[in-house]
Order: structure tokens, then C-alpha cells, then sequence
């Protein structure tokens, strides 16, 4: 690739997909990094280290190397042999591999599920519930004067979030400081609250009772409590009235709210208080993506299999039901015999049964870089770091797809998730025949 | 290891650090210090008979770890944090109550002294997970 500066280069880390990285390279290495967040300049800086070994295929314990084909042979036969295969991962790679993860779960009969299950999983529920108030970050922008962050620390998860949608100028709001407010709202006092203008703290899990008691200030009636979620009334109602007197507002809110106790419930409940306030002024609302590609999964799992998510095609057509074919549910119930892990580490993130599962079972294990899942996986097959070493789309957390640029060459040998996908699919058809 | 434990709610999520050090290798010893601590407040932390960094026991109905304890001047008692990853895992439970997400959030704890126990290895600890230990 092209030796010396990249400009506009976008960023693969989080939701924020930043597009304005500006790279240096030399010798095919990437050397510096301007503008991105600390988590972005370690991800480019570090893009050549710590790599995956292998391909490897462990046998007895112990990994051996082995060429491309052989590899790719050996992952054919565990999912031919399979009974329910789980395809997981997903959201840190870009659409095309997706497709072709898509396309193995047909073709062998599984289950196909993205990380949004273990993230805004049940922020889709809520959507599919009532409705979606979503805004362009760049409307954000331009026009919000009030934006509250409900259970979500952009400062640490989101670095640049503030700095380029919420505390930037726009061309409605020319003085950030005094014509916008920031708000956070937590359990406890995130380092993002110690930067906003107001800091609600409200007790653990009530959130879908201050947001009930929210919706039903703004409609009018009366409480008859004097405090809901350690919050005064007197302090829910200056709240409801400061947020039905913004010109326009916006609601991002993070895994506080879906992991929390109501889950897709305080979405709903969030997103109806969202369209009750629509009644007096303007608010939409945005959940804060994680992994830079979460919401292209989600795109690209409904174009290809008509849902966002927990896919089963056990019965030759696809069928969704979050709680059953969703990825921790799968491993829980002991019910996966076979892990297709696509750009994750559900070792690092699933809960301890979840995780005990993953023991018993074969796993293949595609990833650019070493992570705890690939040291239980049966097969490991190191991949292009999508952004960086190859090239795609993903969708940043407003929607707005985004192409991603390739900056250095993979390692030798080292190919695309969609192609290494794209390989077994086809090891998969010839065995069938 | 100490019986007088002090009673809490347990939250995990994103540090800086920690999704810094993810991207420099999850095998490296960066990673294990940033997700093998519990950062508490001054009354929790002193309850315990603990300084700052020394071992805390966080046991939940579904396991226990040992972390580095942390001081958050922000926090309030009632609710400590882990950052994402292995050690939260360790103790969190699998059932989603037909989400797909597990309770991340808000778990109930209860926190001990261990001075003199051992913090595990990003690999023992998946080892120990995965065997059911």
C-alpha cells in the first residue's frame, strides 16, 4: 500500500466510527495516528503486534500449525459433523464477511447471532416494540440544546463523542459552552458526569420507574409518591419540564439502561417518553454503539435473513426468538455443539456458565489478533484487521454507512474475514454434494 | 481470609484503560491489571481494612474472585465496579430471562479482605471458568 500519509481515515474502534484520522506509514507500519481517542491510536499503533499464530489446529491440547487449506478443511469438517452450529461475533468486521457468516448458518443449518445480544440487543426489542426516534450525529450537531447521556460514559467507552457531536459548535448552536446542556444520568458518578453540566444519580435498577415517572409528569398527572429511584418529585418534575422547554433534545443512552434490570423494557419505556416529549418540542434518542460495527450486523443480519439478530435456520428458513437462539442462551443450555466465532471474544465477555460451555465444545476462532477465545479454540485462523489491512463498510451508530479504507498490507498470507468465510462456505457445499 | 464482609451491588463496563489495554493484547499484563480490580469508595475500602491496591474477595450465588482493590473518590457506598471482562464474568450469571443479555448490572455482592490471596492469570482464570472450578 501506499507509503506516507492517509487522511480521512475511519477509525474501527467504537460506534463513533471518527472519520477523520489522519496515519502515517512507514515500511507498511502504521506510525502515527492524529486525531484519534487513546483506545484508536492503540489499536493503529499496535495493528502489527500480538498477532494470531496459524493457522493452528489444536490437537490433545496443544495447537499445531497448519497450512491455510488444511485449516480451512478441518473447520469444514466440524461444522459438516455438527449438530447446532452457533456463528457468533460479528460486530468487529465489516459487511461483506458478514454476508458470507450468513451463508455458512443456512448452508449448515444453525444459528446465527451477533454481539448486539450481549450489548443493545434488547434496544432493538424496545424499537421493534415502539418504534425508533433516531437523529444523524451531525443534526445532534447542529441543532440540540439539551443532551442527556442515560446510562452511558462516553468519556471512557465513546472518547470522542463529546468532543465532535455534543461539546462541538454547529450551525444552529454557535456557543456549545452557554446554548447546549449536557446531562448525565447514572448509578454512580462516571467521569463523564463529572464533566456534564448536571449529574442525576438515581438508585440501580430503577430506571424504568424514573422513566415511567417521567413520562407521566410530562402527560400531566400527579404522583402520589414523594420520591422515585432517590429522586425527590420535586426534582423528577423540573427535569420533565426543563426537557419539554428544549428547543430540540437528544437521548443517548448505553448499556446502563439494556443490561439493567427491565432490559428491552426501559428501552420501550425510553423511547415512549421520547414521543411523549415530541408532543410539546423536538427529542429523538440514539443508543451508543460499542464495537465500531455492532450496528452494521444488525443492518446486515435483517437485509439477509429478515432479523437483527438470534437467527435460527435449523428448519431451512429463519426463524428469531431472542432468548433462545441468542448466543448466551445457546451456551447455557449446552445446546451448541460448535462455535463459529467471527471477529469477538465471547471468552473474554460471556458470563461464567456461558463461558463453561465453550469448554466443551469445538470451537473455530477467526480473529487478526490473540484473544482468550483462542486459546479454547480448536481451530484458529488469523485474519485482516477490516480498516486497517483490507478494506469494507460498517454503520456507525446513527445508521450512516461508512466506507472503510485499507492503509497497510496484511501479513503474508493473511487474508479477509470474508474470504476465509467465504472458503469454508464453499468447503461446505462441496462436502454436501 | 476474612468473614466480616461489606454488602454491595456490583456494575461492570468500559474504562479508558481497559479498552486500551484490550487492543494491546488481551494476553498481556496491561489487560489482567486493568480488568482485575474493583474500584470502591473511601468507606467501603476502609470498612473492609483495606488500602488502596490491596486483594479483595468479590463473591456472587454464581463464584468468586479476587481482585485489586481500587479507590473511586466519585463513588458512594452501596455500588462498586469491575471493568468489563474475565474477573466480572467470573461472578456474573448466564440466565438472560429470555433477553439474550445477562445481568450485568447491578448484581448483589458480598466483598472480603484477602490480604496475602493471589490474583489469577488471565489464563488461569479461563481455565478454572471453563472447567467449572
Amino acid at each position: 500500500m501506499t507509503e506516507g500519509t492517509h487522511s480521512n481515515i475511519v477509525c474501527v474502534f467504537c460506534g463513533c466510527l471518527c472519520d477523520d484520522l489522519q496515519l502515517e506509514v512507514q515500511n507498511n507500519i502504521i506510525t502515527t495516528n492524529e486525531n484519534g481517542c487513546a483506545i484508536s491510536k492503540a489499536k493503529f499503533l499496535n495493528h502489527a503486534d500480538d498477532r494470531l499464530e496459524g493457522p493452528a489446529i489444536r490437537v490433545n491440547g496443544t495447537s499445531k500449525e497448519v497450512t491455510l487449506k488444511e485449516a480451512i478443511a478441518k473447520a469444514v469438517d466440524i461444522i459438516a459433523n455438527s449438530k447446532r452450529l452457533l456463528v457468533y461475533g460479528l460486530s468487529s468486521t465489516e459487511n461483506d464477511a458478514h454476508r458470507e457468516a450468513y451463508k455458512i448458518a443456512e448452508e449448515a443449518g444453525g444459528v446465527v447471532d451477533n454481539t448486539s445480544s450481549v450489548c443493545h440487543g434488547p434496544t432493538i426489542l424496545g424499537t421493534q416494540e415502539s418504534g425508533e426516534a433516531v437523529a444523524a450525529l451531525g443534526e445532534v450537531r447542529h441543532r440540540s440544546d439539551l443532551v442527556i447521556y442515560w446510562g452511558s460514559n462516553p468519556q471512557f467507552a465513546h472518547p470522542r463523542h463529546m468532543t465532535l457531536h455534543t461539546r462541538a459548535a454547529g450551525e444552529f448552536i454557535k456557543n456549545p459552552k452557554t446554548e447546549r446542556k449536557i446531562w448525565v444520568v447514572d448509578i454512580r458518578k462516571t467521569i463523564s458526569a463529572g464533566v456534564a453540566d448536571k449529574f442525576i444519580r438515581i438508585e440501580p435498577g430503577t430506571d424504568l420507574e424514573v422513566i415511567s415517572a417521567l413520562r407521566a409528569i410530562v402527560r400531566g398527572k400527579e404522583l402520589d409518591v414523594d420520591n422515585v429511584g432517590g429522586l425527590p418529585v420535586s426534582d423528577l418534575k423540573e427535569i420533565a419540564e426543563v426537557m419539554k422547554g428544549a428547543k430540540y433534545g437528544v437521548l443517548f443512552f448505553g448499556l446502563g439502561l439494556t443490561q439493567s434490570k427491565g432490559r428491552h423494557r426501559n428501552i420501550d419505556a425510553a423511547i415512549r417518553l421520547i414521543q411523549d416529549l415530541n408532543h410539546y418540542t423536538k427529542w429523538s434518542m440514539m443508543p451508543m454503539r460499542g464495537h465500531y460495527n455492532v450496528a452494521g450486523a444488525n443492518k446486515t443480519s435483517t437485509w439477509q435473513t429478515g432479523y437483527p439478530f438470534a437467527v435460527d435456520y435449523a428448519r431451512g428458513y429463519p426463524r428469531y426468538q431472542p432468548g433462545e437462539f441468542t448466543a448466551v442462551d445457546m451456551l447455557m443450555r449446552g445446546e451448541a455443539d460448535v462455535l463459529l466465532n467471527i471477529a469477538a471474544d465471547p471468552a473474554a465477555h460471556f458470563p461464567r456458565k456461558a463461558l463453561q460451555h465453550m469448554g466443551n465444545i469445538s470451537i473455530i476462532n477467526l480473529d487478526p489478533k490473540q484473544n482468550m477465545t483462542s486459546l479454547i479454540a480448536e481451530v484458529n485462523v488469523p485474519t485482516a484487521i477490516a480498516g486497517i489491512e483490507c478494506d469494507g463498510a460498517a454503520v456507525r451508530m446513527d445508521g450512516l454507512p461508512l466506507y472503510l479504507k485499507q492503509v497497510v498490507d496484511p501479513p503474508e498470507n493473511v487474508l479477509p474475514d470474508r474470504d476465509i468465510l467465504r472458503m469454508i462456505y464453499d468447503g461446505l457445499r462441496r462436502a454436501k454434494k | 481470609m476474612s468473614r466480616v464482609g461489606v454488602q454491595a451491588l456490583l456494575t461492570s463496563g468500559r474504562t479508558l484503560k481497559q479498552g486500551r489495554a484490550m487492543e494491546l493484547g488481551k494476553l498481556g499484563p496491561e489487560y489482567l491489571k486493568e480488568v482485575s480490580i474493583c474500584e470502591m469508595d473511601k468507606v467501603t475500602l476502609e470498612s473492609l481494612g483495606l488500602n488502596e491496591g490491596d486483594p479483595v474477595r468479590v463473591e456472587t450465588i454464581h463464584g468468586s474472585v479476587v481482585v485489586t482493590s481500587k479507590l473511586d473518590r466519585r463513588s458512594e457506598p452501596g455500588v462498586v465496579f469491575i471493568p468489563c471482562g474475565p474477573f466480572a464474568n467470573a461472578i456474573t450469571g448466564s440466565d438472560t430471562e429470555g433477553t439474550g443479555m445477562p445481568n450485568y448490572k447491578s448484581i448483589p455482592v458480598q466483598l472480603f479482605a484477602a490480604k496475602g490471596e493471589r490474583i489469577l492469570g488471565v489464563k488461569e482464570l479461563l481455565n478454572r471458568m471453563v472447567e467449572g472450578l
